[in-house]
């Protein structure tokens, strides 16, 4: 488990400046890297395991306008008994919902230690003034959310101005206090792989406790190649200060067998320590059915169909 | 090292594929060799997929588009008679009994054309109530078919195994052990026959080695087997089967509207008169 973080004064604005303008990234080597590790077969024993645990590392996700009181109660049902069939299944880490669910979510998780995550900071753009971010994320946090979910400032990181973006972190980790930031780059909007790494160590000299890779609104999600960008970046950021801090990857990991990649590529590049919930989350919401469909499979040698699972 | 005349691929998802095994057999037919895919139970589980693709769309055409499609593979056939006649006759058929054989091929296919905007009024029914509701049996496609086609080697046994069940709008994943090399010279022609991808897919290969695989996937619906299985190999199926609640049938019915009640789902509906 890594130092829990209590002062981030050993980073200086001009420490980040530093690192930022030194990220310079090979992406021949990179591709070629994440594709190696994407060859691994993994075993039958292995995989069960593998797929247990993806499971307790799912938050659970629904980010949409049509969510009700009702919705958010099946998914949490959900959550805590991903097949109510199969005890040995385990609870997924988390259920993610807009703040004004949060709530619900809350009273609906009683005892389980599925815990409430927000998206705040007016996800997914993050498009307004600095006071209207703020309080979202308070009025999250005052409903009782265990997580918080922000958006980096895409449009001061695009236009350079990487202050902002970090103070704007910095400003929204104070209100967090001890609650679990983590902040979504989108990388989908940062283009580059220079971009992410930049996002990255802002992010995590901000103080973030995770960084994400993506809201999962756009039609570019998370790659594994972002995702080793933003180990690398946490890696160093470790060297650095010692504190270990935690990925999400979220949007487009849609069955098992890319997320027990992701799975390997953490385990090779960060090692076991990472294989945790505490330290290593997929955002999903279709990714979860698939995971219990595969499990079933392994279970039974029957091909599953995605109508015997339950909704959430 | 001998000399293959053709390597067949399976046809998933309207593609020619190689088995994602990279495993194939050869097969001899007058002193020439064919090369065949082995399927492997990775490609039955893309197939199944492109299955339940395919089935959303082949389904959700209209009656008269699927009429006019088939039709079209009826034209396809024809246009390349010859071949088909030539191939037969490589497999050891007279010259008379394989022109007989597509011919027939060919009229069938024009038959169940003509059914697929007839079988609806003739396999549903207006049921006779005594209240003031009409109430209909509703005839549905059952989904994703598998049908394994019998030993015979005949394009039209093959298309019996296969047309009943695409006419009413289900998708088939068929499968050939015997006659292989015509059931992958038939995908040829399918292909340009307009029919949605993966509605028909084919593939050949040792039945043995997918028998679990196929009876035990929760999204085939239905298993028909065109032939005889020796070693307990139907009991194995129904069995299986039946943890999914799969349909199972040995050797339907391929006589006129009776062979494509098997593929087809009852849904009763209430209407109201209005008088």
């Amino acid at each position: 488990m890594g130092k829990i973080k209590t002062s981030y004064d050993s980073i200086q604005w001009s420490n980040v400046l530093e690192m930022v303008y030194e990220s310079r990234i090979d992406s021949v080597g990179l591709n070629e890297r994440v594709n190696s590790l994407a060859t691994r077969s993994i075993k039958k024993d292995s995989k069960l395991e593998a797929l247990n645990m993806i499971v307790s590392m799912c938050d659970l996700t629904t980010l949409e306008g049509e969510d009700t009181e009702g919705k958010i109660s099946q998914m949490v049902a959900k959550a805590i008994k991903p097949n109510p069939l199969d005890s040995s299944v385990p609870s997924v880490a988390a259920v993610c919902v807009y703040p004004s669910l949060v709530g619900t979510a809350k009273e609906k998780v009683q005892n389980s230690n599925v815990k409430v995550a927000a998206v705040s900071s007016y996800f997914p753009s993050g498009q307004v003034p600095m006071e209207s971010k703020l309080l979202d994320t308070k009025y999250a946090i005052e409903s009782g959310a265990d997580e918080i979910d922000i958006v980096i400032n895409r449009k001061a990181f695009l236009e350079g101005d990487y202050r902002k973006v970090y103070d704007e972190i910095v400003a929204l980790k104070e209100v967090c206090q001890d609650v679990h930031l983590k902040t979504i780059l989108e990388v989908g909007d940062l283009k580059t792989y220079e971009n992410i790494r930049k996002a990255s160590l802002i992010s995590l000299a901000a103080g973030s406790d995770f960084i994400k890779t993506s809201t999962g609104k756009l039609s570019i999600g998370s790659s594994r190649q972002a995702c080793y960008v933003m180990l690398k970046s946490v890696l160093d950021f470790e060297s650095m200060t010692g504190v270990k801090a935690g990925i999400k990857v979220a949007g487009g990991i849609r069955d098992a067998k890319d997320a027990i990649r992701y799975l390997v590529m953490i385990n090779e590049e960060m090692g076991s320590d990472w294989l945790n919930p505490e330290l290593f989350r997929f955002g999903a919401s279709s990714l979860l059915d698939d995971v219990l469909k595969q499990i079933k499979k392994l279970k039974t040698g029957a091909y599953q169909a995605g109508y015997y699972f339950p909704r959430g | 090292m001998i000399d293959i005349k053709k390597t067949y691929k399976n046809y998933v998802d309207g593609k020619y594929v190689r088995s994602e095994s990279g495993k194939t057999y050869t097969k001899e037919l007058k002193n020439e060799f064919y090369e065949l895919p082995l399927t492997s139970k990775k490609d039955i589980r893309d197939a199944v997929t492109s299955s339940k693709d395919g089935y959303k769309k082949w389904s959700s055409t209209t009656p008269y588009l699927r009429m006019q499609i088939l039709y079209r593979l009826s034209e396809m056939i024809e246009g390349n008679k010859e071949s088909y006649v030539e191939l037969l006759m490589d497999h050891g058929l007279t010259k008379q009994k394989a022109t007989k054989d597509i011919d027939e091929s060919i009229q069938n296919i024009v038959w169940f054309a003509g059914l697929a905007d007839k079988w609806e009024q003739l396999a549903g029914n207006l049921n006779p109530v005594s209240e003031e509701y009409f109430n209909i049996s509703h005839q549905n496609p059952i989904g994703v078919v598998f049908s394994l086609s019998g030993s015979n080697i005949s394009l039209n046994e093959l298309l019996m195994s296969i047309l009943p069940s695409l006419t009413v709008g289900c998708s088939v994943i068929s499968y050939s052990e015997e006659n292989s090399v015509l059931a992958l010279k038939f995908a040829e022609d399918i292909n340009n026959s307009d029919f949605p991808s993966g509605s028909l897919n084919i593939l050949s290969g040792k039945f043995e080695n997918i028998l679990n695989d196929v009876s035990k996937h929760v999204e085939i619906n239905l298993v028909a087997i065109h032939k005889d299985l020796n070693n307990g190999g139907l009991k194995a199926i129904e069995q299986n089967a039946s943890e999914s609640v799969k349909r199972v049938f040995s050797k339907p019915s391929i006589e006129g509207l009776s062979s494509i009640l098997p593929y087809l789902e009852t849904k009763t509906v209430w209407h109201p008169k209005g008088t």
